[in-house]
């Protein structure tokens, strides 16, 4: 008995060692790049020159950032550096995101607690919408665009970005909402409140984890998009994205390591920021969406 | 205060019906309560009274109006869902003041309704607490003053009182009765408690498989069920069903009837016309344990009183009576003996029958025989 006892504790405790190993070699396989990206954009390119291309800094230099937010010239672009395309990527991201998480909500509130006549097939045909590739609507959404009058304007990328990202958010909420008892919106009927009062008061309360997944999916999305970005955009409203892509390819003569990966992690700082602070909830959200969906 | 009809009502969701016809007239003020088996549809039922669920075909009027097609607001009902349904990101105040607040109620109106309902249920001292923060039967009476902080035309209860512990539920249930007598409301109110059902109805409404098998007095009820089904669903412990023969004895019909062998002749009352007919014919005996005894000198002399020797199978003290299993014609009977003169397992003692409460089934139709 107690033999068998210990080496059952003795096999748990070999398992988990076993895994912790194998998550701690995942994550440093993870991070090295990373941290090598991190060290590159603090040196300066005679460090980078003479010494190893891999290496940490000799001395912490702020060069590489001030340079590729507001001083390199990408492209024949009047403005320097990557600052105003963080800012266009800022101007499409946070209408889109805020855009396509409200139409969302409201989409999962109605096909959850007030169907109609062929609500499951509404949802059905957005749920294609998740799996429609993003080159599959490049075409048409240019055609679209430009008989609309967007083409190669901040606005129209809002709208790709929204009406893409709808499926995803209604498919969010609609799995969160229908896990929520139906009774709540029943009996706030029976209180006297109406569609809109039932979802400000009762649900949009309960939503708070199911939002935070849909915000950060959103903003990763959106903020990391390089196709649309590319393709429906002028040279006036492209992304950070776009930006950073032509602010590699664009440097003429030797490579600045340095200033390209300190531009890499300008790119890729807001969505680090909005897991970091949010990231908590999403693993939460996620589970508290699909329990029951 | 209004009354409500319920007019041939049928509810299916896609292929499976529900609700089969109910038809209700309920008159303004009545205490109506709606018992059944789980399942039969009672939730559904009420649903379809607020206007929750839309009836499949029927009409549903309260006070002389049409609510068919209206919507769950403007019919003016408040309900206590069988689940609660309370707003979990509300404190306990706010779930009971929410509808007051949507209908306009002043200010300091809400908060003195909200302390007479929470002193009402003795929830005072959880008002500002969470519903997560709550056991089952405070969640309970929270979802009931909810209902009760309103004064809606119809009050619709579903199993309102089924998680309190026995003191509170008893407590509860007189708190309803004097709300009710003082408000005068139309309450539906469905129960699965016997005695919750027999002490609020004004009518008893049972219903099986999405039809009301019968709705009457609460006595009417108990006393004159209509079918085999009515009789065994009310009253705990059930109606004692024993299949025997009618036979001419001494030139009358009585019902033949064998324990530990030997045969009784028990008298059928002069009411049940129909049932001394059935001569040679099986029927079904409905037989309240009560009305089986042991023998009570005063009470024993009636025409309709038989008295039968059965041996003892099984007893079960139940404080008050003692329930005694014996055998007639080979069927499980219950009989009901004060706890002095139940004898032990094995042993024999006389019973008294009370013949004039017995009632008679339809072997085939499980209908009573009228
Ligand atoms: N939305 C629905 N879709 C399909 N079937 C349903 C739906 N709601 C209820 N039913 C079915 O209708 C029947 C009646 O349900 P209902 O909730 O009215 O029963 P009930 O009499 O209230 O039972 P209980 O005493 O257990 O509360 C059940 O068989 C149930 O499965
Ligand atoms: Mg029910």
């Amino acid at each position: 008995m107690t033999v068998k006892h210990s080496e059952r504790r003795y096999s748990e405790v070999t398992g988990r060692a076993v895994l912790y190993a194998i998550l701690i070699i995942v994550a440093i396989y993870y991070l090295i790049p990373l941290a090598i990206m991190i060290s590159t954009s603090f040196r300066d390119m005679n460090d980078i020159r003479f010494g190893h291309l891999i290496d940490l800094p000799s001395s912490l230099s702020l060069e590489a950032w001030r340079m590729a937010w507001s001083e390199v010239q990408i492209g024949a672009r009047r403005q320097l550096g990557l600052r105003p395309y963080f800012i266009n990527s800022l101007l499409i991201t946070i209408p889109a995101v805020t855009i396509s998480v409200i139409v969302g909500a409201l989409n999962g509130y109605v096909l959850s607690f007030w169907r109609f006549k062929g609500s499951n097939i509404f949802f059905a045909l957005l749920l294609f919408g998740c799996f429609l590739p993003f080159q599959a609507i490049l075409l048409p959404q240019a055609t679209v665009l430009g008989k609309i009058g967007l083409s190669g304007t901040i606005p129209g990328l809002i709208l790709t970005h929204v009406v893409y990202g709808v499926a995803f958010t209604t498919l969010f909420y609609r799995n969160y909402y229908v896990s929520l008892p139906g009774e709540l919106v029943k009996a706030a009927q029976l209180d006297g409140a109406g569609f809109w009062r039932i979802f400000w008061r009762i649900i949009l309360p309960l939503s708070t984890p199911i939002t935070v997944v849909a915000v950060i999916w959103q903003f990763t999305q959106i903020w990391n998009d390089f196709l649309f970005g590319v393709a429906f955009s002028s040279p006036r409203s492209q992304p950070v994205t776009v930006g950073l892509n032509n602010m590699v390819n664009s440097s003429t003569g030797e490579v600045r390591y340095n200033v390209d990966m300190a531009g890499a992690i300008i790119a890729a700082l807001p969505t680090l920021a909005v897991y970091i602070i949010a990231g908590k909830y999403f693993v939460r959200g996620l589970t508290a969406g699909s329990v029951k969906g | 205060m209004a009354n409500l009809h319920i007019d041939n009502v049928h509810k299916s969701f896609g292929d499976t019906h529900i609700l089969k016809g109910i038809n209700m007239d309920i008159a303004d003020g009545e205490f109506i309560i709606l018992v059944g088996p789980s399942g039969c549809g009672k939730s559904t039922l009420m649903n379809c009274i607020a206007g929750l669920e839309q009836a499949t075909t029927g009409r549903i009027i309260i006070e002389d109006e049409d609510v068919t097609e209206a919507m769950p607001k403007d019919r003016d009902i408040a309900m206590v869902f069988q689940s609660y349904a309370l707003y979990p990101n509300m404190n306990v105040w706010k779930n009971i003041a929410f509808g007051l607040e949507i209908r306009k109620m002043p200010k300091d109106e809400i908060a003195s309704t909200v302390e007479r309902v929470a002193d009402l249920l003795q929830i005072r001292p959880l008002l500002k607490r969470k519903p997560s923060q709550l056991s089952g039967g405070q969640r309970q009476r929270v979802a009931m003053g909810r209902a009760l902080a309103r004064d809606p035309k119809i009050f619709l209860f579903d199993e309102p009182l089924s998680n309190l512990d026995a003191k509170l539920r008893v407590e509860m249930r007189t708190e309803i009765k004097k709300l009710h007598q003082r408000l005068k409301t139309t309450i539906v109110y469905v129960t699965h408690d016997q005695i919750e059902a027999m002490t609020l109805a004004n009518r008893i409404a049972v219903m099986k498989d999405g039809m009301i098998q019968q709705f009457g007095s609460p006595q009417e009820v108990y006393d004159e069920p209509v079918n085999l089904f009515v009789a065994g669903f009310m009253g705990s412990p059930s109606m004692n069903f024993i299949r025997c023969k009618v036979m001419e004895h001494q030139g009358e019909a009585h019902i033949r009837m064998e324990v530990d062998g030997k045969d009784y002749n028990l008298p059928i009352p002069k009411q049940e016309q129909a049932v001394r007919q059935r001569i040679g014919q099986t029927v079904i005996l409905g037989i309240r344990p009560e009305q089986i005894t042991h023998v009570i000198p005063q009470q024993d002399a009636g025409p309709n009183m038989a008295s039968v020797d059965g041996k003892i199978i099984v007893t079960e003290p139940t404080g008050a009576d003692t329930l005694t299993l014996i055998r007639m014609n080979d069927q499980e009977v219950n009989c009901r003996v004060h706890p002095r003169e139940a004898k032990e397992p094995g042993e024999t003692m006389t019973f008294m029958i009370n013949m004039d409460k017995a009632i008679f089934f339809d072997p085939e139709t499980e209908d009573r025989i009228i």
